[in-house]
């Protein structure tokens, strides 16, 4: 007896009958199921291999994290260095490691070519945890070294590219005159720094001073490493730091938080990728839904016997949700393998486009999810065929009735229907790190669905009123878009849903894309000169003026510093919203002004007067001042180098940061920052052509000067927005293989009809063409129609996202609605002819000696 | 009222009352007493009252009162069946017999309890199959009643030997495929326990389906055309079979035929026409 034959036979008692049932109906074969069973992998896969990613660099990120700290704590300072005995404080601790960050201007001897670089300036005690690696290999204190009377420096691949450098050669920095040693190949703790300007250039404290780049005022950070000497755990070692030096301004973090940005970013694009995973599941559910009808209408002869034979109807029920339940295992562990290998398969082909190492393994979470989407829409989608299914009369078999009737699903399987719906949606927001996006998502899900359903019985609607047209071709496809049992409904459901994924998805991309290169650059300045002194303000502002073509110059004082309290309450304890974190995470720049900046926009108050002279006021970011819960009146304390200020907000503005000019939320009245230590930034807008002699012109008279090109910022934001961009396209990609799948099944249910169909039409006298001509009509009009709906659906989705969620304008793209329509169309005429076409070299003769 | 389900085990009774919805319970009475008691009246559900009206030794096996049944058609309503009274004893063998569309299968179906008579009294072994829910018919078709059908209709993904379990698995026997097995060997197909159907020929399929049908000692056999898909030769020896087993079961049997030699096997001939009967002889055989 086979395997097959043996699993029917499993020992009698009652609750094994209806998976005993399903076993034996198995032996039926998988025909009908390879749709139900690929879709359901897909949506499983997409979901599964989503989480695993995400959470295999969410594990590196914790393995890592002192590496990637590069100690078990992190001590930051800017513009100034720790006092002596606070640096004697973390010696005591443990090995301490300092390094100096700034930004500046690298340059080739002959001054031909120059680049902004992220310049670390490090200890012979760095890296403390981890290795610098090299290329050529070396010792990192050997490459920064002095050797005949030159500092080593060692650069990452981009900037040697930039200057056409080579190990062995010289270049300069600030005053300094630095030997290229070797190229960074692996920087340990590269990924706490952010996102920089410019590629990584790392010398030694020691050369420090000869660039002569530190001045007061200049945009440098000081960071102390510490790597613990006793088993305290590290929290209560900052607790204790914290307690002895209250005052200190700096920011400490523990490796426990090695990179909170990064862990940011990835649990949000991991919950954008879920989502588009679960569209490709509920895309593929209309595939598991068709699937299960389909073979159910096969199994009407069966069910009949088996009632005849004294089966009640919830035992026809069990047997045949068991059936499904053991196919849909089936589909979810093939999904569940996929998904579970692609982190390995990430690591494998883009592992080194990561900025952080992804932990090959299989993680439990990730797939446990995926599991528990997967078996909920299963059951959702095959619910209501099976609950049909149970109500087959057994007096079928008596009579040559094959139509299934309309018979009402009990009232049970509504509320089950109701329950799995709800668990659904609860899963989807419950899983998610930002639950008001997944609540949108779950609305935009339901009303699509309702949607396209009113759009399929529109369609059908419209097709029979126009069912009389005189052109035989047409006419025949309109009464394939309405008759009986017509795939119509699944078809314009699942087609529609994936195509509005697309289309949604190719709006953002492009509006994102079309942000990043034309609205934003048209707006921008061409350059940022940043750690301009005092005394080189004269200098530098007679040197804008005087280039060619200069337009818009601006220069304000910035002065660095972090807010301490709110209300006088310390930040840490203030509930700040999410959208205002960014304000006090670590320090940022304030500036002073007498008068307003160009084109404020003031959402309450007004500013001060030219001559105010006081106590300390403000002029505050309104959306700041709305995520800390203050207002006019209230009060908002800097600590600035250790000095705190606290000034009273006089009145709100309205910033739009992706203007690129010169912005801060904080601008004091004059009186208070002007003895502070402080650089100036200046912008100016340059013709295209002039940027690198303006550039050399700047930075050759002024060395300590870095010139931030706003378009290599942008070009550098581009990169990243593509790079997510490949990434969502792919899931989205997955969603609408999903739908050509359901509608590729469709079409495979119609095909033994659409035979029958093309023999009698060749027999009555059609053409082939004929034939062709109305099939193509046929699925060209379900194709467009289905695609212009997308289209509006996906354009609106589109329009809320980026005005609601990212607060952009938004741009209708005539090309994304157009790929929709042509994809659409392609996919539905491709997939139904392709179906078709097999129909027509039928010979009429066998078909209709059988009939 | 039976005080404990024991008690039922040592004295059978005359008839049982059951009303439950404990399922151990239902399937235990079910498994001692349905053999040994002639009236076993149970329903799962708690609206389907069922009230035994009569022992199946004081009264006919099938008794029809005036059974019309109205079917919704394209065409509008059509009276399939327009009052037919019948009433057959047990041990009986009733060819029924009449032109098509004279509303032959709708009576046996009528019988069988797959059909809701529009109007009239349907009472099979006791049963009042008209107060009878679905769930509670089928148990009922489980127990009492085998059907044998001009297509065979065996389930193409069991195996013979399965095909004829499958009612006892409904039951919840344990002795479903040692049953089923004796059952299969008394129909000649012992040794094609583990053929599938489409494994088998027309004929070994309608014995496998006699098999079926026998095998849980029904009260009542309906048979619609059983030979109606096989050539003669076939189709005699499985009529033979059929009347055998009948006949030493002392099982009633129904059977829908256009052959005219088949139906004179029967003791009685129903003929019918236009939904009502025209004709209702005995032929002289033996019951």
């Amino acid at each position: 007896m086979s395997v097959q034959a043996q699993l029917g036979r499993l020992p009698i008692n009652g609750a094994a009958l209806p998976i005993r049932l399903a076993l034996r109906e198995l032996r039926g074969g998988l025909k009908g199921f390879r749709i139900f069973l690929a879709c359901l992998m897909l949506g499983v896969a997409a979901i599964a291999g989503v989480g695993s990613l995400a959470a295999a660099l969410v594990q590196g990120l914790r393995e890592d994290a002192r590496e990637i700290l590069g100690g078990d704590a992190e001590l930051r300072l800017a513009q100034r260095t720790a006092e002596p005995d606070q640096f004697e404080f973390l010696r005591a601790s443990g090995a301490v490691s300092s390094t100096v960050d700034m930004r500046a201007m690298a340059r080739r001897i002959d001054g031909e070519k120059r680049g902004l670089v992220e310049l670390k300036a490090v200890d012979r005690a760095y890296p403390l945890i981890g290795r610098v690696e090299l290329e050529p290999p070396m010792a990192l204190a050997a490459a920064l070294g002095e050797r005949n009377g030159r500092f080593g420096a060692v650069v990452e691949p981009a900037m040697a590219q930039r200057l056409s450098i080579q190990p062995g050669e010289a270049f300069q920095v600030g005053e300094a005159t630095l030997e290229l040693r070797a190229v960074i190949k692996r920087e340990p703790d590269r990924a706490v720094g952010g996102l920089g300007f410019g590629p990584r250039l790392m010398i030694s404290v020691d050369a420090l001073p000869s660039t002569n780049l530190v001045q007061p005022g200049s945009l440098t950070a000081y960071h102390y490493r510490v790597r613990l000497a006793g088993a305290a755990p590290v929290r209560d070692w900052i607790a204790g730091l914290n307690e002895r030096f209250p005052d200190a301004g700096w920011r400490v973090r523990a490796s426990d938080e090695a990179a909170p940005w990064l862990r940011f970013h990835i649990d949000r694009l991991a919950q954008f990728l879920t989502l588009v995973g679960l569209s490709t599941l509920l895309v593929g559910g209309v595939g598991v839904g068709n699937a299960v009808k389909a073979y159910l209408e096969g199994r009407i002869g069966t069910i009949a016997t088996l009632k005849c034979l004294g089966a009640p109807a919830r035992l026809i029920f069990r047997t045949y949700l068991s059936l499904v339940l053991i196919l849909a295992a089936a589909g979810i562990v093939a999904g569940l393998v996929l998904g579970a290998l692609a982190p390995a398969a990430v690591v494998a082909t883009v592992g080194h486009l990561l900025p952080l190492r992804a932990v090959d393994g299989v993680y439990a979470v990730p797939l446990f999810t995926a599991t528990a989407f997967g078996v909920l829409t299963a059951l959702g989608f095959a619910l209501w065929p099976l609950a049909r299914a149970q109500q087959v009369p057994a007096a079928t078999l008596f009579r040559d009735l094959v139509a299934p009737g309309h018979a009402r699903p009990l009232l049970r399987h509504i509320i089950g229907l109701g329950v799995i719906a709800v668990a659904l949606a609860a899963l989807a927001i419950l899983t998610a790190s930002d639950r008001k996006m997944a609540v949108w998502f779950v609305i935009g899900a339901i009303g699509s669905f309702i949607v396209f359903r009113l759009a399929a019985l529109a369609i059908i609607w419209a097709a029979r009123r126009l069912g009389r047209v005189r052109q035989a071709r047409l006419r025949l496809a309109l009464a394939n878009l309405h008759r009986p049992g017509a795939p119509t409904g699944s078809i314009v459901l699942s087609l529609g849903l994936g195509l509005t994924v697309l289309v949604i998805v190719a709006l953002l991309q492009g509006n994102l894309s079309l942000q990043i290169n034309e609205s934003m650059p048209r707006r921008a300045p061409s350059f940022y000169f940043i750690d301009i002194q005092p005394d080189q303000v004269d200098e530098l502002d007679q040197m804008l003026a005087a280039l060619p073509g200069a337009t818009n110059p601006r220069r304000v004082p910035v002065v660095r510093g972090r807010i301490t309290h709110i209300k006088g309450v310390p930040v840490e304890q203030v509930k700040v919203a999410q959208e205002a974190q960014w304000a006090v995470r670590g320090d940022r720049g304030f500036t002073y002004a007498a008068a307003p900046p160009d084109g404020a926009r003031f959402a309450e108050g007004s500013w001060w007067p030219k001559d105010y002279s006081g106590p300390p006021i403000i002029s505050f970011d309104a959306n700041v001042a709305h995520g800390f819960g203050v207002g006019i009146g209230d009060t908002i304390t800097v600590n600035i180098l250790g000095r705190e200020i606290e000034a009273k907000i006089v009145n709100l503005r309205d910033i739009d940061y992706r203007s690129f000019s010169i912005n801060f939320a904080t601008i004091f009245a004059p009186g208070v920052l002007e003895g502070a230590p402080q650089s100036h930034i200046a912008t100016v807008k340059l013709p295209e052509a002039e940027e690198d002699r303006a550039e050399k012109v700047v930075t050759d008279a002024l060395p300590n000067v870095s010139a931030i090109r706003v378009k290599e910022a942008l070009a550098a934001a581009n990169r990243i927005v593509a790079a997510v961009g490949q990434a969502v396209q792919v899931t989205a990609g997955i969603t609408l293989l999903a739908g050509a799948l359901v509608l590729a099944g469709a079409v495979v249910a119609t095909h033994h009809r659409r035979v029958y169909e093309a023999v009698v039409l060749k027999v009555l006298g059609a053409r082939r063409r004929d034939v062709i001509g109305a099939y193509f009509l046929e699925y060209c009009l379900l194709g467009c129609v289905t695609a212009a709906i997308a289209a509006v659906i996906g354009s609106i989705a589109a329009w809320l996202i980026m005005t609601e969620v990212m607060r952009a304008p938004f741009v209708l793209l005539p090309w994304a609605v157009v790929l929709a329509l042509v994809v659409g169309a392609a996919i539905a005429v491709g997939l139904g002819l392709a179906g078709t076409w097999h129909a027509l070299g039928q010979k009429a003769a066998p078909l209709l000696r059988n009939e | 009222m039976i005080s404990s389900a024991n008690e039922l085990a040592r004295r059978p009774p005359h008839a049982i009352l059951l009303k439950t919805r404990a399922k151990a319970l239902y399937r235990w009475v079910t498994s001692r007493a349905v053999s040994s008691s002639p009236v076993v009246c149970m329903t799962l559900a708690s609206h389907a009252d069922i009230v035994p009206t009569a022992t199946a030794t004081a009264a006919p096996l099938i008794r029809l009162d005036g059974v019309h049944l109205n079917l919704a058609s394209a065409a509008g309503i059509v009276n399939v069946l327009r009052g037919v009274d019948l009433a057959v004893s047990s041990g009986e063998t009733l060819g029924l017999v009449g032109p098509s569309g004279a509303g032959k299968s709708t009576l046996m179906m009528v019988m069988a309890g797959l059909e809701r008579p529009t109007a009239g009294g349907v009472q099979v072994a006791g049963h009042d199959l008209v107060a009878m829910n679905e769930d509670a018919l089928a148990l009922f078709r489980r127990d009492r009643v085998g059907i044998v059908f001009q297509a065979f209709r065996l389930v193409p993904t069991m195996t013979a030997l399965e095909n004829v379990a499958v009612p006892l698995e409904f039951a919840g026997r344990d002795d479903a495929f040692d049953r089923a097995e004796a059952a299969l060997g008394q129909v000649g197909l012992g040794h094609r326990l583990t053929h599938y159907p489409a494994q088998l020929s027309g004929g070994e399929q309608q014995r496998v389906a006699l098999a079926r049908a026998f095998v849980i000692e029904p009260a009542l056999l309906l048979a619609d055309e059983p030979t109606g898909n096989l050539d003669g030769d076939t189709g005699h020896r499985i009529i033979d079979l059929m009347f055998g087993l009948a006949e030493r079961r002392g099982t009633t049997l129904v059977l829908i035929t256009h052959d005219a030699e088949l139906a004179g096997r029967c003791s009685r001939i129903v003929r019918m026409a236009d939904g009502r009967i025209a004709s209702d002889a005995v032929s002289g055989k033996k019951p």
